[in-house]
């Protein structure tokens, strides 16, 4: 059962991203809690989160998002082959080399959807939505990565 | 789980890690040009995922509820002078309404026009924001089973909100008049002058496709012309509030950030009896359900 623990994570942390909050401008800058999620899991037990679960995930999200599909699905696609490579350099480490970590993917990962998104659209998108959501990302990363930690250490040991 | 040794798990996941790539790419590609195979899965989608977010969803609908709750408490007396004041004002309002409603199908009556549809709605509750800068739509928990049709408009008490581009069984879609891709027609009142009310992803839509010679002032209030037949005629939709150069920027009047409950507006069929006031069924009673029959 325990073994479900990232893939179910994922899938809350996917359906957390739709929820309606009633700040406003809220909407824009959501912060991009399903790349988190990604990005712990990654880390600290790959075998548990496989690429396919990765690309299903991904795929749901762009469907109830109701933007282009398959966005997201790449997107989280690219970011797990990224993390799996360097996943050394972090697995072992403190969290504020983790987070740092975090950072960079988060604003690569911002890069590459404006960047997608403004070829889909054929026009030069606005990049300052973009520019706050990583903010929020990269601010609400901690929060997220020690709820994700507590999680893994209460029904895995410590896997 | 297949139980792989190691080595295999490790070249099965190198061969299917690019294809997964190419599915994601391939869809990308697709999602552009084939539209309906797309729209029936993602309506699926959304059918099958409305119980979760709509348990998901619902306690922060409770909490919003209770923070209200505690605020009125609070407030209690002063509030309830001020809605006294404002009641009074909106009764001298609806005599007006009223009159001017028999004035219009007398006149009407005279002309021998059509008589205007009668007008329903359907309440119903968004359990999903698209969560994204580059999309701006809702989902609703209202769908084929209960009316919802394509083309819709939805409104709030405030203005208009959007309309209904995709319908499950159980749930819809709502683009958003913030959208990158809605186009709205409508009409500047003061000048009476068309124009179509263009999002860009932002929160202030622009006007653009302005006849020639338009003057539009910082204050002038825009509503929807009916052109089209898209959106129905009438509906407050937002106010100019700054220009970007020649662009004017309407504010919608609607906060959408923070609507929990929307309706859509459904005209019926056409009602018989010109005088049946329908704008007293404009009145703002939010569980009007659909189904209100025509008056014979």
């Amino acid at each position: 059962m325990a073994s479900l623990l990232p893939v179910a994570t994922t899938v809350f942390a996917m359906v957390l991203s739709i929820q309606p909050v009633h700040i406003p401008g809220y909407t824009a800058v959501t912060p991009a809690f399903t790349l988190m999620a990604v990005y712990h899991w990654t880390i600290y037990r790959p075998d548990l989160l496989p690429a396919f679960a990765v690309f299903i995930i991904g795929t749901l999200q762009d469907l109830l998002i109701g933007g282009p599909p398959g966005v997201t699905a790449l997107l989280l696609l690219l970011a797990y082959a990224t993390i799996l490579i360097h996943r050394r350099h972090f697995a072992n480490r403190s969290f504020p080399f983790v987070w740092a970590g975090f950072t960079l993917l988060s604003c690569v990962a911002m890069l590459f959807l404006w960047a997608l998104h403004s070829l889909l659209a054929a026009a030069i998108l606005d990049c300052r939505g973009a520019v706050f959501r990583g903010v929020l990302t990269v601010a609400a990363f901690p929060v997220a990565s020690f709820l994700l930690g507590r999680t893994q250490r209460a029904l895995m040991g410590a896997g | 789980m297949l139980r792989l040794s190691p080595a295999r798990r490790a070249t099965l996941q190198r061969i299917t890690f690019p294809l997964l790539v190419l599915a994601s790419a391939m869809m990308i590609a697709l999602g552009k040009s084939d539209q309906i195979g797309i729209e029936a899965l993602r309506n699926r989608v959304m059918d099958a995922a409305a119980p979760t977010l709509e348990m998901v969803s619902r306690p922060a609908v409770l909490l919003d509820l209770a923070i209200s709750r505690a605020r009125d408490l609070i407030a209690v007396y002063q509030e309830n002078a001020e809605l006294a004041a404002e009641n009074e004002r909106l009764l001298v309002w609806q005599q007006a309404a009223l009159r001017l409603a028999s004035e219009n199908a007398e006149l009407r009556n005279l002309l021998k026009l059509a008589p205007e549809p009668a007008i329903s709605y359907l309440t119903a509750r968004i359990i999903a924001s698209s969560g994204s800068v580059y999309v701006r739509n809702v989902i609703i928990n209202a769908g084929r089973e209960n009316g919802v049709v394509r083309g819709q408009a939805a409104i709030t008490g405030d203005g208009l909100i959007g309309r209904v581009t995709e319908v499950g069984d159980r749930t819809a879609r709502i683009l958003l008049i913030t959208d990158l891709n809605s186009r709205v027609p409508v009409i500047i009142e003061g000048s009476r002058r068309r124009a179509v009310l263009s999002g860009d992803n932002s929160d202030r839509p622009s006007l653009r496709n302005t006849e020639a010679g338009t003057a539009i002032r910082i204050g002038d209030r825009i509503s929807t012309s009916g052109e089209g037949g898209i959106f129905p005629a009438g509906l407050p939709v937002g106010i100019v509030t700054a220009f970007e150069g020649e662009l004017a920027r309407v504010e919608p009047h609607a906060a959408l950030s923070l609507v929990d409950y929307l309706r859509l507006v459904d005209y019926g069929r056409s009602d018989l009896l010109p005088g049946s006031l329908s704008l007293a069924q404009c009145g703002k009673r939010p569980d009007q359900s659909l189904g209100q029959p025509a008056r014979r």
